[in-house]
């Protein structure tokens, strides 16, 4: 836990004055919360200054009014550091992380696909995994898209 | 030649590599690889969002189904989330449990792959041997948890099973004849000059590409990174297994195949310091149906690389969002990028070298991608269709 309490410490130095919410539930696990303005610059700390270049995946969450983005970066043998920040779900326009973290490519797709985030920057944000003739503006991971709705669309398409 | 002179060749969606659908388009100039686009989700069944209609408890029978190779590293990342949302620890035998199933789907996931590894360079013999001592561990998988794949052996808060004195007996004589044939794969792969002349210097991976593409598991390890979930943030008992992150610095399908022959003997040995130090007592936890709110972040090194979970909870009996990625969707990019440039009689071997899962990364969101596939059961319809 001292480890992971010296990476809490270490954040909270970089980033401190961006920092909406810090917390470490057990060993080698921290979320981090920021502003949506200061995610990129808190990143871009994190990935020069910590070396932290591996990012697991990305989760969006649909919160009602809001979607939140949640960047899962692995640190080695030290932490699992969890960046996130919310958007409101009427200006779905983030930065693409693609040109600090290429790996984010196709995790970036997804969330556009799933939940209608648009990447600014990407590369190309074509159709990954729903099929070809999904109806554009259907977004299955948001809470409004019922189960059975989404059944009766796919079984059409 | 420009890219005026490039034509576009469909691979997939009918195997690829493997016998599980998936699409790549290669753009090709002459016999050159100049680009490709791959287009997944042909099995695509939404399971994402059917996490959040079921309880925690059904999901783990939903978490089993992510994948029919890896079912075991998929419940196991998933437990360990319920499990830190509940503020709940299996005890000590069930990690020991959870660890010797870990590895033994380790080895036959590992000698199903260098069967396919052999297939895929034309050499035939080596992948009807694999695949029929591979089930020596599959048969041993059955006897312990009555499943060849899917062995409901995890649950909430410990194991639904337990090792009795005959099971470990039979284990440990299972990988010592196991032993002696992984040796010889490896020797094999490590001697065989028709391997090696398919293998040594193709489908390179630079190290640089693979950490910043953000590769896992043996296709990141066989290009010189030591990344492994299991040493670097330890779960089940791994924290008190001795064993060797297995590397290769050659960055070719050679060094991938090395790295998994050589893990497989660590997987041995693993298994047999298990069994010999596997503490008694209780199997499982009791655990309440409710989850309390909060979110977890759950990883398992599967035996294609790092898997991780997240999990967000509400309070009540059903999660309020369920993220799952596999290892196969981590490492597309890098196999892309390993791929432009090569020869096309060899992207067959080049593709399988990540050993890639397609159910795995496919599973995201929704029911499925083929369109004349429409002929979907309700649970209701599925009990009625017993009677």
């Amino acid at each position: 836990m001292e480890q992971t309490n010296e990476v809490v410490e270490r954040l909270k130095k970089l980033v401190g004055d961006k920092i909406v919410e810090i917390k470490s539930p057990r060993k080698r696990r921290i979320f981090l919360r920021v502003e949506k303005d200061s995610f990129r610059e808190a990143v871009k700390e994190i990935v020069n200054d910590m070396k932290i270049t591996h990012l697991s995946t990305i989760t969006g969450t649909d919160l009602g009014q809001e979607i939140e983005l949640l960047y899962h970066f692995a640190y080695g043998d030290l932490t699992v550091l969890t960046v996130g920040f919310k958007i409101p779900k009427d200006n779905l326009n983030v930065r693409t992380l693609t040109d600090l973290v290429p790996g984010a490519i196709l995790y970036e797709r997804e969330l556009h696909e799933v939940l209608g985030v648009n990447f600014e920057g990407h590369p190309g944000l074509l159709p990954l995994i729903l099929p070809e003739t999904w109806p554009e503006g259907v977004y299955p991971l948001r809470k409004e898209q019922k189960f059975e709705d989404l059944r009766k669309i796919s079984s059409k398409s | 030649m420009g890219f005026a002179s490039t034509i576009k060749v469909p691979f997939g969606p009918q195997h690829p590599a493997l016998k599980e659908p998936e699409n790549f388009i290669f753009e090709v100039d002459g016999d050159t690889v100049v680009n490709v686009t791959p287009r997944i989700g042909y099995a695509h069944r939404g399971m994402e969002k059917a996490f959040e209609i079921r309880t925690y408890i059904q999901n783990v029978y939903l978490a089993e189904r992510v994948c029919g190779i890896c079912s075991h590293a998929h419940t196991t990342c998933y437990v360990q989330a319920v499990e830190e949302l509940l503020g709940v620890e299996a005890p000590p035998r069930a990690k020991y449990i959870r660890t010797i199933i870990a590895e033994l789907e380790r080895l036959h996931s590992h000698s199903l792959w260098v069967g396919i590894a052999a297939h895929e360079v034309g050499f035939d013999t080596l992948f009807m041997y694999a695949w029929r001592d591979r089930e020596l561990v599959m048969g041993l998988l059955e006897e312990i948890s009555g499943n060849r794949v899917h062995y409901a052996m995890n649950t909430i808060g410990g194991v639904r099973r337990d090792l009795t004195p005959e099971l470990v007996a039979k284990t440990k004589s299972c990988m010592d004849a196991f032993e002696t044939k992984s040796k010889h794969y490896l020797r094999i792969m490590q001697t065989e000059p028709t391997f090696e002349k398919r293998a040594a210097g193709v489908g390179i991976l630079k190290t640089k590409d693979a950490v910043e593409l953000c590769a896992v598991g043996p296709t990141l390890r066989g290009s010189g990174i030591k990344n492994d979930v299991r040493a670097d943030d330890p779960y089940a008992a791994y924290d008190e297994m001795p064993f060797n992150v297995i590397s290769h610095e050659g960055c070719d399908v050679l060094c991938r195949t090395l790295t998994r022959c050589e893990e497989m003997l660590e997987s041995i040995n693993i298994v047999r310091y298990a069994l010999d130090h596997m503490p008694s007592g209780e199997l499982r936890a009791k655990v309440p149906a409710a989850v309390p709110a909060g979110e977890a972040v759950s990883r398992v090194e599967a035996p294609r690389g790092e898997l991780i979970h997240y999990a967000r909870s509400n309070g009540s009996t059903k999660p309020e969002r369920y993220k799952i990625r596999s290892p196969t969707l981590a490492n597309i990019p890098a196999l892309c990028k390993t791929l432009i440039g090569c020869h096309i009689a060899d992207i067959p071997i080049i593709l399988a070298g990540i050993d890639p899962c397609f159910s795995c990364m496919d599973r995201m969101v929704f029911v499925d991608a083929k369109a004349n596939n429409q002929w979907i059961w309700t649970m209701q319809e599925l009990r009625n269709s017993k009677k």
